[in-house]
């Protein structure tokens, strides 16, 4: 009882300390929350059945769509080469779409839709192989299938139209693959796609997926090899492990922020605790007076150091929720990436806190244990 | 320890400041059980230092120390003794000011076995016979000095201790509310047979007990 109601004795600074390290828990759930989400991503991306390896014209990024376009007889050049067990020509643009009349749908800055032709057979070479309603015709036809990120953004269900290039599109299906990417995007056939925009026979990228005895970098190398100065291949677990690499970058600076937070924190409690224990001085001679023994005054002042740093705890958990979703709100690609909240981030987040609170009412606990009884009584 | 004596003290002395302070030079004395004893002196005697080194808040350096058939020199778990056998009344009531009357009451019991539902019980039980029942629920910072050391003699009776140690209880208080707290504990005294030894600087108020103990420099002068 005494633990809960202690440490609120003095608002002030209890808000304050609980501020500091409420801050340092922000910051690890928020970076913990992003980490998390992109980590989701790049594991659905490396999903089975979909393209092992991407194909651009050189100079151009992978979803890059104005890196400039290959000529679509290429798709069938490279089944030829060995270890490629099928290849699908994929344009990409970025689509500016008028909202028609009625529809409210809320758009990012950016005000575009990663819009990709490709033929409907070989959706499952980007990893959209269920859709819920039905996918497009093959052909020129002017049905769209959009992700499930992308269909919230532009308020669409299945059998809405969307007006694209001036075009009315009606949609046919909703997919998620929960890759950020892609569930952001909206796919129609490859030759509506190349009629609208007029790049009849070209292609922006070409997905290749390799045998499956075949090793995917080594088919890579091949291509490459095929077309020195046209192509550039990337394989998806090369993809993968750059964004890996990234994301273990985030890691360690969350826990070099965690070191910070427990340093930065301890040092708050402490100086919290060390001048409640001093103010109440008498009161642990009083304490001591009528028995309590040593050992029950110092779990007595650790604990009001434990709860002060869990109600950091929760306060920062909120901080730090709030926090991403402000950020993500200001940002252009807010629709497409989510944010998750892992047990990981919070167990971590509480484990921080309580370290917190163990190392910095160590120190306080112990003195207000040792202090001698008649000194305690006598100080004013 | 002769029959019938809860305290028995010999040639105790007590220094402070590494030696330099004497607070305590030599003092004997013997205490009955159910005794009300009060003791006299003048500032800085030794008085309260007494008190506290039958309550066993501190060592002495030299001479024996008694107290309920327990051998204070030696004894190692002092904070049991006290929790068992001392009940304690400061001039100030120490109360702690964020926790209401019932819980400041129910501070001793948290060294003793009993449950939550007992602890309550047993507090509102010496809250009633304080007087102050009805203001279990209330901050200690919302009564009067009277109200507020009567609370702290409930807290001090709540273990059931053999001895009530009271250093000047009426001295922050006015004459009359001083009176009130006076005959609440030579009633609690003589209700509940416990020893009582009381710090005063008012000779009628001294006049109450069954024998007065003037102090001076650290010895006992004169037993009366
Ligand atoms: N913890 C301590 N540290 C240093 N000196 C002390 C301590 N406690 C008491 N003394 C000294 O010991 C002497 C006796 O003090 P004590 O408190 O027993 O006197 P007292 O008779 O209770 O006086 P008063 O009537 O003012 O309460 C004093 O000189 C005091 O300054
Ligand atoms: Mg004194």
């Amino acid at each position: 009882m005494l633990m809960v109601k202690n440490p609120f004795r003095n608002k002030t600074r209890a808000i304050l300390a609980i501020i500091g390290i409420a801050i340092g828990i922000a910051t690890i759930v928020a970076l913990g929350m992003v980490t998390g989400g992109l980590q989701n991503s790049t594991q659905s991306s490396l999903k089975a059945g979909s393209a092992e390896i991407s194909v651009t014209k050189i100079g151009s990024g992978s979803f890059g769509s104005s890196g400039g376009t290959l000529d679509e007889s290429l798709v069938n050049d490279l089944k030829n080469i060995s270890g490629v067990k099928d290849a699908a020509g994929i344009l990409r643009v970025n689509a500016n779409i008028s909202t028609t009349s009625g529809s409210s749908g809320s758009f990012g800055p950016m005000g575009g839709l990663y819009l990709s032709g490709i033929s409907r057979n070989e959706l499952n070479m980007v990893g959209i192989d269920s859709i819920n309603g039905s996918f497009y015709a093959e052909g020129d036809s002017k049905e769209i299938i959009l992700g499930k990120t992308a269909a919230g953004n532009l308020n669409k269900t299945v059998g809405s139209t969307i007006n694209i290039y001036g075009t009315d599109f009606k949609v046919t299906g909703i997919f998620e693959t929960g890759n950020f990417i892609q569930d952001g995007g909206a796919y129609v056939s490859l030759s509506t796609l190349q009629n609208l925009t007029s790049n009849n026979n070209k292609v922006s990228s070409i997905a290749v997926k390799v045998n499956p005895e075949a090793n995917s970098s080594q088919v890579s190398q091949s291509i490459q090899n095929a077309y020195p100065n046209d192509l550039s291949a990337t394989t998806a677990a090369d993809q993968a492990n750059r964004i890996n690499q990234s994301l273990g970058a985030i890691d360690t600076a969350s826990w070099a922020i965690s070191l910070l937070a427990i340093i930065i924190g301890g040092v708050g409690v402490i100086n919290t605790m060390v001048m409640s224990v001093y103010e109440r001085t008498r009161e642990i001679g009083v304490l001591k007076a009528v028995g309590w023994k040593n050992k029950r005054i110092l779990g007595m002042i650790l604990g009001e150091s434990v709860v002060l740093t869990l109600v950091a705890a929760v306060v920062g958990i909120i901080m730090g929720i709030i926090a991403v979703e402000i950020i993500l709100n200001f940002m252009p690609t807010s629709g497409s990436f989510s944010p998750v909240l892992t047990i990981d981030t919070l167990l971590k987040a509480f484990a921080v806190a309580f370290l917190v609170g163990i190392l910095g009412g160590l120190y306080p606990a112990y003195r207000a244990s040792k202090l001698a009884p008649t000194e305690a009584l006598r100080y004013e | 320890m002769s029959e019938g004596n809860i305290i028995e003290i010999h040639n105790l002395k007590k220094n402070y400041d590494k030696g330099s302070i004497k607070a305590l030079n030599g003092i004997d004395l013997e205490i009955k059980k159910g005794e009300f004893i009060s003791i006299m002196g003048p500032s800085g005697s030794g008085k309260s230092t007494l008190l506290n080194m039958i309550g066993a808040l501190d060592r002495a350096e030299e001479g024996s120390i008694k107290v309920a058939d327990i051998d204070l020199m030696k004894e190692t778990d002092l904070s049991e003794f006290r929790s068992q056998e001392i009940g304690f009344v400061f001039q100030m009531h120490n109360l702690i000011p964020n926790l209401t009357v019932l819980e400041n009451v129910e501070i001793p019991m948290y060294e003793s076995n009993l449950n939550s539902e007992q602890m309550r019980e047993r507090a509102l039980e010496l809250l009633e016979a304080v007087g102050l029942r009805e203001k279990a629920e209330t901050n200690p910072t919302k009564l009067s000095g009277g109200e507020r050391q009567r609370v702290a003699i409930a807290r001090a009776l709540v273990n059931h201790p053999s001895i009530i140690l009271a250093d000047e209880p009426t001295g922050a208080l006015d004459s009359k509310t001083g009176d009130v707290i006076l005959k609440l504990l030579k009633d609690l005294h003589s209700k509940e047979k416990v020893t009582l030894v009381m710090v005063t600087h008012e000779p009628y108020v001294a006049k109450m007990a069954d024998r007065i103990l003037n102090v001076l420099d650290g010895k006992i002068k004169s037993s009366s």
